[in-house]
């Protein structure tokens, strides 16, 4: 099966690669402004065998890990704190609507004033916008803790502690997991438009820089690594889930009774 | 297992955190500004574009650091980041059109011109901006522009005032004309398949037009004044009181780099390489700005009154306060 699903996978690609390969050719679309895929895959390996590529890379990369690093402690203690202490849930609940809908991007100007167009700025919006991911699912998390469960470990006479360590935080791990998956895919996406519209070092500058500077194929080709860099951290983030889970019922696929 | 798990990501959390400190804490220390040595660093706020050439070229022939000077660049993609970058001290200088640092200074926005960056090449039809049409485009002149879409790349700007210009000069109405925004780099595909009658467009997207068989039918430029200066290279009025020498220092090594940039445009087109990614295909055709040592006062005097009757400015810009 698993064989199966990766040669369709597979063929996918390649019709999808082919189809961008003809449509230009054709003359369908613009060659100038939409480039074959043998064009932009020559521009693909000009870019990776330029040093100044891979400083991008590892700046977008530096921005996503620290952005995410920090959404995710944050989103995870705060999000337990409020669970945890009686009226703190009731009373930031307004406040947490309130600004979860509010976009990253609009906070683009505050960041420029504040840090310009350092690592800062970007870590400011990719950690704004990957924190509520997390925080979210940690709230729903803890809600789904077996309040029978809970009671019993009271009357066992278990503290605070014990009773995240032992009731809570497991009941509340795979949310927690399913938010930092989510807040994975937000904070590559938001590294990369910092850096595209506030000139931040990275990928997202690199693509502005071609843009700007009429070299469609070259951006083009940067815009495929973007996409490689989100499927490999879903492919990550999946992995890590399932291992961090591995006891867990919705991994272990037993049927729960 | 459970508790290993726990006490691991425990233990990846706190070391994630502490870098996350660590680093944005040495991030945070900008030694720009700073000198060491005898050599000041100051930081430049650029858009990557080839106006800018002059800076990387006087960087690399020497001309800042025979002033003591180093320059560090920050490219952002558009004024945007700029502006705001000088005004809070992120960059000791940036690089913005007048147009926007009179409406800066009409805002109180404390900021002050230090030295000229660019200035359009006075000549009709070979400018490095130009409002272009679609090589089957009816329209031969900026009059027919009336109830048309044309874009620009910033409404109530620079670009808007300069092609409004263009078509009173050839006695159309500005009004009926009905402006777009759009980014310069998107313009060629969108004058191609149509979507706008016409576009003011500036180098490189202008050769890429050109390319296609797009028609030139103005330089708005050139229609707002003779040698019009477009962009000034600008700091903060607080940096420019407390560090009067190094702004003088960067003045001089400008103008010595502009003077030197216009002389030798094969050296210009070369630098230009290293901080775009323009093709050298497309390098070779791009119509490059006049780099005049000094800004015309005449010029963008001009350009203030035109913009006042755009109704740019929310009080008259003091030019005595803003130029150098």
């Amino acid at each position: 099966m698993r064989g199966v699903n990766a040669a369709l996978g597979a063929a996918g690609l390649a019709a999808f690669l082919a189809l961008g390969e003809a449509v230009p050719r054709l003359g369908l679309v613009e060659e100038t402004y939409f480039p074959p895929t043998s064009r932009i895959a020559e521009a693909l390996a000009d870019e990776t065998g330029d040093s100044a590529f891979w400083t991008a890379l590892g700046d977008t990369l530096t921005g996503w890990a620290l952005g995410l690093a920090i959404a995710s402690c944050a989103g995870i203690v705060v999000g337990v704190l409020i669970s945890v202490v009686p009226y703190l849930r009731a009373a930031t609940a307004s406040t947490i609507e309130f600004l979860r809908p509010i976009p990253s991007v609009a906070l683009i100007p505050l960041a420029v004033l504040l840090y310009g167009t350092e690592l800062r700025s970007v870590l400011l919006l990719v950690v704004y916008a990957s924190f509520w991911q997390v925080l979210i699912q940690v709230l729903y998390g803890v809600q789904d803790v077996d309040p029978v469960a809970d009671e019993t470990a009271r009357s066992y006479g278990l503290g605070t502690w014990a009773r995240i360590r032992h009731v809570l935080w497991p009941t509340a791990l795979p949310y927690v997991m399913t938010g930092v998956r989510l807040a994975a895919a937000v904070a590559l996406i938001l590294a990369i438009t910092s850096e595209l519209v506030i000139g931040a070092p990275g990928l997202g500058k690199r693509i502005g820089v071609a843009q700007t500077s009429q070299a469609v194929p070259e951006m083009y080709a940067l815009i495929v690594v973007t996409g490689l860099l989100g499927l490999l951290i879903n492919v990550g983030a999946r992995t890590v889930e399932r291992r961090a889970l591995a006891w867990h019922q919705s991994v272990r696929g037993e049927v729960a009774v | 297992m459970r508790r290993r798990l726990f006490t691991r990501l425990a233990a990846v959390s706190v070391l994630l955190t502490a870098a996350a400190c660590g680093s944005s804490d040495g991030g945070g220390t900008s030694d720009a500004g700073a000198s060491s040595g005898g050599v000041t660093t100051v930081e430049v706020g650029l858009i990557p574009i080839v106006d800018v050439a002059p800076l990387y070229l006087g960087q690399e022939k020497g001309f800042f650091e025979k002033q003591g000077l180093k320059l560090r660049f920050t490219t952002a993609q558009g004024g945007a980041a700029i502006v705001p970058g000088v005004a809070s001290g992120q960059f000791q200088f940036g690089f913005s059109n007048v147009t926007s640092l009179m409406i800066a200074q009409s805002n109180n926005v404390p900021i002050k011109a230090v030295a000229n960056a660019i200035a359009s090449t006075g000549v009709e039809g070979k400018d490095f901006s130009a409002i272009t049409v679609g090589k089957d485009s009816p329209i031969r002149s900026p009059k027919d522009l009336e109830g048309k879409r044309v874009a620009i790349n910033t409404l109530k700007n620079i670009n808007e005032t300069s092609v409004r210009a263009s078509v009173r000069k050839a006695g159309g109405d500005p009004d009926k004309v009905e402006f777009v925004e759009l980014a310069f780099d998107q313009m060629p595909a969108a004058l191609d398949s149509g979507q706008i009658d016409a576009a003011q467009v500036v180098e490189p997207a202008l050769a890429t037009v050109r390319s296609q068989g797009g028609r030139i039918i103005a330089s708005p430029l050139v229609d707002v004044a003779p040698d019009l200066t477009v962009a000034l290279y600008f700091t903060s009025t607080r940096y420019a009181q407390q560090n009067p020498e190094v702004v003088e220092k960067f003045r001089k090594a400008t103008a010595e780099s502009l003077a030197y940039a216009d002389a030798h445009p094969d050296e210009a087109r070369r630098i230009v390489t290293t901080y775009t990614k323009i093709p050298a295909a497309v390098l070779e055709k791009v119509t490059l700005p006049k780099w005049p040592a000094e800004p015309n006062r005449a010029s963008i005097e001009a350009l203030m009154k035109l913009g006042e009757d755009d109704g740019l400015f929310k009080s008259t810009p003091d030019l005595d306060k803003l130029l150098p």
